[in-house]
């Protein structure tokens, strides 16, 4: 834990006018679970967008990797961001609706992404068994050959945490997994995340205190406030932070849930 | 705009006017051209005869060519009055069975009458002739050619001047000398000074010839340009480095000239393309950028426009009749049968009436199948493009499958010059309109209600109707109005190119990567677009000689164009996934 | 981009489907010919239909690009053309002596007439290689895949999408025609090509050994027809399909599961560029000409409505989309010339508004008719 795989120093974004983050400077460190919350145009989305290559800053360096292996991410596009080992999970959940289940995950699954590849590579039977165990950890394998269109929308959040695990990225973007689900699916949303930690590096959006209490537990919090951020560290400290409440209080009951 | 137009045409009545007085005042002075060649013709005397006649030579008078034409015919005599006075007639018309023929007089141009006021007829056989020799003739001919350089009209004197100038005749200087200390219009005085300074060149005397270069430099006039390269070339020849050095500098002063003319008649036609295009472009700005609509029947809706004019060019003349295809309904027009200037009004009036026509069709369009294509833009352009075949059909049943003549009105017709730069008055109103409609579009936008109900729905038709727009009837205006300026288009193409039932498709192509390059649901782009791809059309087609080589390069451009910036000058960000 | 349940096609596997298609194109190749060489089938339906086949390739080339890559691409006539002019270059140098100026004497080098008409008075170098037929056949393949690489890759990279990919494939079309309609590209201006007499030292024209010929080229654009379906039958198959299904459906989507969609895409273009070519090439024999009108945006968008007609996303729709607009063309161009237009037109129009699934939906819209039993079905215009 003393290089951060993660590193984002002064980046700023701005859209129309619209200062969505300002000299943002975060580091995530490898095996690493850290929540980050804040209020609603807080720049949460726009933070994983600027990783992910979706938006590119209007300055400062967005860095991932150890030297001698290290790459500025800001200089490429999302598919290369993507096979270097960041994956993402979209607010709203983005699967591939016209396919089946089983071929969301065929796409995601790690391996070759060339033309060619796609064109004459066959199935392998480790690939298949991956997948079925995949379908067995977000309980999808009654309905793998649905549409992921026909999915309820808690089974279409976990179908994509099914894509994101699928493609064994080093760091796993998360963002808001736990929207559309029940308590108990939270919950063990929750229990998969942590259980993830240490192989992958992990950030998590999330508006749900009570989820973000159960993930958080010694792992970091970052508090992100008008682009920036307003504060980091342990969930209780954070949240008996005089600036966060004030933050969250004057827009609502938000936290305190 | 249009008081621009009659500009000119005051202009005219002006100088022709002026030109009028000046004729009347030359009348009255003492003696007048008809008088001077009597006395010429009753002078015994050849030598005063020519000295009479060479004292023709500066005036205007028309009547001089008439009678030294008459003259050179035979048909001049001189009829012995019963008093003895002896009056030079002109014979004219033909004979009759008693082989006499009608007189004119020579002194006043009128029929010759006998003492009673009757119109005399007179045979040539018993007159004495005029006689004429032939250097007679050549001083004759020489009045004559000068003739145009006394003429009251400045056009004629012009081009009198331009033509003694380029004959290079040593003889002709004093003359021209004489009219500079006359001649009033700086327009002739300037052609003056260059047909002298012409003359000179051809001067044996190099001194002369290296003064007048500097003159012909200071003028740079483009026509002077091959004599003064042949004189170059000639002087290179004779190695006179000093008469070869002037000419290179007068020609490079033409070379100057002539590029800096070259680059603002560019510019010109250039902005007026881009106008046209603008115009054009500007309909699918609205249905293409901001409703997300693709018609490919936008073409057919200037179409409409075009035939709108010729219906109410035909309608301000003799009517017209066609017939609806398959109903089968006779429509007879019947003609106002105006002339002149209230004819010419035509075209004003069917500005309104073609964006009326063109917006009822789009209505119509958008009523029965836009409106269930929303949101779905790859279909709307597969339906429309079955509208655009059907209108097209339509057109060629109704109106023939030959281009229709649509006149120019005269306040249309004409240019102007500036500085050897030619303006159209059709170009120069295209641009001007088209700058009325840009703003007139924009304030529609921004300072209306309707504009800002246009705006809503376009940003968000789901939650403008949540909030109770009737986006329905706004996505109806909208087409409407795009469609309407498809219509205004229409009107003046017209003026531009052909009308028939296919005009529309020479414009769909341009005017989509119009608006693509401006970027989507941006007007300003559309506009800064418009003017940018006319202009670079009309200098590649200026630099390579070849319009369509240009347009193709126009094309490539665009495309690369695009690798830069995919979303056009001017885009709205989006921040959704898709 | 999906269309909905009830104008799904009619055939849930899309093996059925190939396996349908195939044996009717097997039947088509063997029957029609035999039918034709005992004359029970004259020669002018035989041309007719290799016309069609054509055209079927060329709404293939439109469906794998529109119908499953979600790509409205207007620019196929145009790759359709310029397969059909490298091929039409091998059969005009093919008349050499047989040509009209040649035989008044005027054309002792055998050039091709519009060139002698022109002043030519030698072959520009880059013809001289069409005197071979092998050369001929690769620049079908050559000419149009470059153009197709060169223009997709430019316009994949920027990332060129939906309407605005389909407006640039129309200028680039639009300019292409432009550039042929000119003499001096020297090939044939706005007359094009035509009056062929050989092909591979067989006569199109001869009344004895013609109708052979042409038999023989029916069978060849059935057979190549045939590959196509196979070689999409394949890919539909392969995780490459996959991908570009979900290109189609979400592109943004599939650049975050590490795709670089623009690749796919391309490829995609230039297969589908190297099928409208070969259609375009064995067009040009059976029809006898190919002028700059062929490849015009108008043809373009017709032979998306062929398929949009047939039924897009689908292996038989664009075939039948093809075959039948085109019949109904031959017999309404005869029986209604001035409605022609019209007509299609309005096919455009009620196709795209009432049935997007195209023809092979039919059958599971009339079905779901009668489950309803007579319930209006709701109309899938009003679907947002």
């Amino acid at each position: 834990m003393s290089h951060p795989i993660l590193t984002v120093e002064d980046v700023s974004k701005t859209y129309d006018g619209f200062k969505a983050i300002s000299d943002l400077n975060f580091y995530l460190f490898e095996g690493e679970l850290r929540t980050v919350i804040g209020p609603n145009g807080a720049g949460k989305s726009t933070f994983f967008d600027l990783i992910t290559g979706r938006a590119k800053p209007d300055k400062g360096k967005i860095e991932f990797g150890f030297e001698p292996d290290s790459h500025d991410l800001t200089d490429l596009n999302e598919y290369e961001i993507n096979r270097l080992g960041i994956g993402r999970k979209f607010q709203t959940p983005s699967v591939y609706v016209e396919h089946t289940v089983w071929d969301n995950l065929v796409l995601s699954l790690k391996g070759p992404r060339g033309v060619f590849a796609s064109l004459f590579k066959r199935q392998s039977s480790t690939d298949r068994d991956r997948i079925a165990d995949l379908l067995k950890l977000i309980r999808l394998d009654g309905k793998r050959d649905w549409k992921a269109g026909l999915l309820a929308h808690g089974e279409k959040q976990w179908l994509e945490i099914g894509m994101l695990l699928a493609q064994d990225s080093k760091v796993l973007l998360v963002d808001e997994p736990a929207a559309g689900m029940s308590d108990e699916e939270t919950h063990r949303t929750g229990d998969l995340l942590i259980s993830l930690a240490g192989k992958h590096s992990i950030i998590v959006i999330e508006h749900d205190m009570t989820f973000v209490k159960q993930i958080a537990r010694d792992n970091p919090v970052t508090v992100l406030h008008q682009g920036h951020v307003l504060c980091e560290g342990k969930f209780e400290e954070v949240q008996s932070d005089p600036k966060v409440r004030e933050v969250y209080l004057g827009r609502g009951k938000h936290g305190t849930r | 705009m249009v008081w621009k137009s009659f500009r000119p045409l005051l202009l005219c009545t002006l100088v022709v006017g002026v030109g009028l007085l000046a004729d009347v005042r030359a009348m009255a002075a003492p003696e007048t051209a008809r008088a001077t060649i009597v006395r010429a013709i009753l002078t015994s005397d050849d030598a005063q005869k020519h000295t009479i006649i060479n004292s023709l030579i500066g005036q205007g008078d028309e009547a001089i060519r008439e009678i030294f034409t008459a003259w050179r015919q035979d048909n001049l005599y001189i009829y012995t009055a019963p008093n003895g006075a002896k009056i030079p007639v002109e014979l004219t018309g033909d004979k009759d069975a008693d082989g006499t023929q009608a007189a004119v007089r020579v002194d006043s141009g009128e029929p010759l009458k006998d003492a009673s006021g009757q119109p005399l007829r007179l045979v040539a056989k018993q007159l004495t002739a005029v006689e004429h020799d032939a250097s007679l003739r050549r001083v004759m001919k020489n009045v004559v050619d000068l003739l145009d350089l006394g003429s009251p009209l400045p056009a004629k004197r012009l081009r009198a001047v331009q033509t003694i100038g380029f004959a290079q005749k040593a003889d002709k200087l004093p003359v021209l000398e004489a009219r500079t200390g006359i001649e009033t219009d700086t327009e002739i005085k300037k052609e003056l000074r260059e047909a002298i300074a012409l003359i000179h060149l051809a001067d044996p005397d190099d001194g002369v010839k290296i003064k007048a270069l500097v003159v012909l430099q200071e003028l740079h006039n483009s026509s002077s340009y091959d004599l003064i390269n042949a004189l170059r070339a000639k002087a290179e020849k004779d190695n006179k480095p000093a008469v070869t050095a002037a000419a290179h500098s007068a020609l490079l002063a033409i070379d100057h000239h002539r590029s800096v003319v070259k680059f603002f008649g560019t510019l010109f036609r250039g902005l007026s393309a881009g106008s046209v295009l603008l115009v054009v472009a500007l309909g699918l700005a609205i249905t293409f950028g901001l409703m997300g609509v693709i018609n490919m029947a936008h073409g057919e809706m200037i179409t409409v426009g075009a035939y709108a004019t010729y219906i109410t060019q035909n309608v301000f003349g003799a009517g017209m009749n066609f017939t609806l295809p398959f109903i089968k309904i006779a429509i007879h027009l019947p003609g106002l049968h105006l002339t002149g200037w209230a004819y010419q009004l035509y075209f004003l009036v069917a500005i309104p009436i073609g964006f009326l026509s063109a917006a009822l069709v789009g209505i119509a369009l958008e009523r029965s199948v836009i409106r269930f294509l929303y949101r779905r833009p790859l279909e709307s352009l597969l339906a429309t493009f079955g509208v655009s075949l059907i209108l097209q059909q339509m057109f060629k049943l109704t109106f023939g499958s030959n281009n229709v003549n649509v006149d120019s009105p005269v306040y249309l017709s004409s240019n102007w010059t500036v500085f050897d730069v030619t303006f159209d008055w059709n170009r120069v109103f295209v641009i001007g309109f088209a700058v009325v409609i840009v703003f007139g579009v924009w304030l529609a936008l921004t300072k209306t209600p309707l504009g800002l109900l246009i705006r809503c729905v376009m940003q968000n038709r789901m939650m403008a109707s949540c909030m109770g727009v009737r986006t329905e009837r706004v996505n109806m205006l909208t087409f409407g109005l795009g469609s309407g300026l498809a219509g205004l288009a229409g009107v003046f193409v017209t003026q531009l190119g052909t009308v028939g039932p296919s005009m529309g498709q020479e414009y769909i192509v341009d005017s989509f990567m119009t608006v693509v390059v401006g970027g989507v649901g941006s007007i300003f782009g559309t506009v800064v677009s418009a003017l940018g791809i006319g202009l670079t059309d009309q200098s590649l087609q200026q630099i390579l000689l070849n319009p369509v080589l240009g347009k193709i390069l126009v094309l490539l451009a665009i495309i690369l164009f695009l690798q830069w910036r995919p979303t056009g000058l001017f885009s709205a960000r989006s921040r959704s996934l898709d | 981009m999906s269309l909905p349940a009830t104008d799904r096609p009619y055939f849930r596997s899309r093996h059925l489907e190939f396996i349908v298609v195939g044996v009717l194109l097997l039947l088509l190749t063997v029957i029609f010919p035999l039918l034709n060489a005992h004359g029970l089938l004259s020669d002018f339906t035989i041309t007719l239909w290799g016309k069609y086949l054509c055209y079927a390739l060329l709404a293939i080339s439109v469906d794998l690009l529109w119908g499953y890559t979600g790509l409205l691409s207007l620019g196929q006539a145009l790759f359709f053309s310029l397969g059909g002019y490298m091929f039409g270059m091998y059969l005009m140098l093919q008349i050499g002596m047989l040509g009209s100026y040649a035989k008044s004497g005027q054309n002792p080098n055998g050039l091709p007439d519009f060139m002698v008409f022109l002043g030519h008075t030698f072959l520009p170098p880059f013809w001289r290689p069409f005197q071979s037929f092998g050369f001929s056949v690769l620049m079908v393949f050559v000419i149009p895949g470059l153009l197709a690489l060169a223009f997709g890759f430019l316009a994949f990279r920027s990332r060129i999408k939906g309407v605005y990919f389909s407006i640039l494939t129309q200028a680039l079309t639009y300019g292409a025609a432009l550039m042929f309609f000119r003499n001096d590209f020297t090939m044939g201006g706005n007359n094009g090509f035509t009056d062929f007499k050989l092909i591979l030292g067989h006569s199109l024209v001869d009344n004895d050994t013609g109708p052979a010929t042409m038999r023989g080229l029916f069978i060849a654009s059935a057979l190549v027809l045939l590959t196509v379906c196979l070689f999409c039958h394949w890919l539909n198959g392969t995780k490459f399909g996959l991908v570009r299904q979900a290109i189609r459906d979400g592109e943004n989507r599939v650049l975050f599961s590490g795709y670089a969609t623009a690749n796919f895409k391309l490829f995609v273009f230039v297969v589908a560029a190297f099928i409208a070519a070969v259609g375009g090439a064995l067009f040009v024999p059976q029809a006898g000409i190919i002028n700059p009108d062929q490849m015009t945006p108008d043809k373009s968008i017709e032979a998306v409505v062929w398929v949009a007609v047939g039924g897009r996303g689908t292996l038989i729709g664009p075939i039948i989309g093809a075959i039948s607009i085109n019949a109904l063309r031959s017999w309404a161009t005869q029986a209604y010339p001035d409605s022609w237009l019209i007509i299609l037109g309005l096919i455009f129009l009620l196709v795209v508004l009432f049935l997007p699934g195209g023809m092979v939906s039919l059958p599971g819209k009339i079905k779901a008719l009668r489950k309803s039993q007579g319930k209006p079905v709701e109309p899938a215009v009003a679907r947002a």
